[in-house]
């Protein structure tokens, strides 16, 4: 049960792969590998953060304005960590600039607080936050991995192919980005119905 | 349980309280750590525009037009100045360019400080490679792109960039000029 709330972030409810959600980071800042990971570990401490406020304090909120206390909740917590990394990693700060305010409109961590956190307790609402965090992550990294290598030759920085190989700009200029989700969502897709398939499904 | 209006209220109000509390204890947490970090993110440019200074340049410096020119000191002894310098021409927004000179007037270095060009293409400004083609020029050299029949190399595909960093650059040495030897004509 547990272990099933954590994994349905990774595998069958990927909020990028599968909900489709979160898509302008996943996009924007994919540059590189190593963007993709910073602003999945952003996102997914404001996801911890709200997940657990959002599952402590709800019974105390009228339904009515749930909606904007989620968002004064998470909009704290996003400029908690936008304020921390700008102090302590300045320049990855430098590099994600704009997107990190962005996380406070990012769907999934709202998608989360509105239909997991409201209605489950604190530890299953933590577990479901690493899940999907982890998830999130997970997804912005290939993302980012595969259009680092195609884009720039490279990958955490490191060159790949030397001076020979000619990478191909668009990769990693924004229509690289939908080129790129685009298979890497079929690539999910293929292996999701090859799983049903071999369960017997039609 | 019916919710009154009067406790909606209640309820945003106090979240709200809440969060501003945390904001304000957080930003007076990491506001000095914030500063200092983008001054060293200006030391870092300055030391490659005047390689190895000893003193604090960022906090010695000379307003001039509206300008600050830094003054880069070695054993006491003025060795250097820097200026930025901004350029509106880039391909997508201003380029702003750190030039630092020494007592002559010749060319010690160029940073990029701060551009939004494509990646790729017009963001090979930053290179090392490219930029260290500015050492060693001085006023009297013609700091323009190949393209405007000057000696900077331009990239295939990006003519835009370059011809901005090099405005800029002219614009620094102009201001810059006032100060080194051969300067107030």
């Amino acid at each position: 049960m547990k272990l099933k709330t954590f994994t349905s972030g990774i595998f069958e409810n990927n909020p990028v792969m599968k909900q489709v959600l979160g898509l302008c980071p996943a996009l924007a800042v994919t540059t590189s590998a190593i963007n993709g990971i910073a602003m999945g570990l952003a996102t997914t401490a404001v996801l911890i953060g709200s997940n657990t406020v959002v599952s402590l304090v709800n019974n105390l909120i009228p339904t009515k304005v749930r909606i904007p206390s989620y968002i004064v909740i998470i909009a704290s917590f996003v400029t908690v960590v936008d304020l921390v990394m700008n102090a302590y990693v300045h320049d990855l700060h430098k590099v994600l600039g704009l997107f990190i305010p962005l996380i406070v409109v990012n769907c999934v961590v709202l998608g989360r607080a509105e239909s997991f956190a409201s209605k489950n307790g604190l530890l299953e609402s933590l577990t479901d936050a690493f899940g999907t965090g982890f998830g999130f992550t997970l997804a912005l990294f290939v993302l980012g991995a595969v259009r680092e290598v195609l884009g720039n030759g490279s990958v955490m920085g490191f060159d790949l192919f030397g001076s020979g190989f000619k990478p191909s700009i668009v990769m990693i200029l924004p229509p690289g980005a939908f080129i790129a989700l685009g298979f890497l969502m079929v690539g999910y897709k293929y292996l999701d119905e090859r799983k049903r398939v071999k369960r017997g499904g039609v | 349980m019916k919710d009154s209006p009067f406790k909606m209220v209640l309820v945003l109000t106090i979240i709200t309280t809440i969060s501003a509390l945390i904001l304000a204890f957080v930003y007076a947490g990491t506001k000095d750590q914030i500063a200092e970090a983008y001054r060293q993110d200006f030391l870092k440019g300055l030391k490659v525009v005047l390689p190895g200074f000893e003193n604090a340049p960022d906090t010695e410096f000379k307003e001039m037009k509206g300008y600050k020119v830094y003054i880069g000191k070695k054993g006491g002894e003025v060795f250097g100045y820097a200026v930025r310098a901004v350029s509106p021409k880039g391909y997508s927004g201003d380029i702003a360019v750190l030039v630092g000179v020494d007592t002559k007037g010749d060319i010690l270095g160029i940073q990029i400080l701060k551009h939004a060009e494509t990646p790729g293409l017009g963001n090979k400004i930053e290179f090392k490679e490219w930029r260290d083609t500015f050492v060693g020029l001085d006023k009297s050299d013609n700091i323009a792109v190949k393209k405007d029949n000057g000696i900077i190399d331009e990239f295939s595909g990006a003519t835009i960039s370059p011809r901005a960093v090099c405005e800029a650059v002219n614009t620094g040495l102009d201001i810059l000029s006032r100060f080194t030897v051969g300067g107030e004509k």
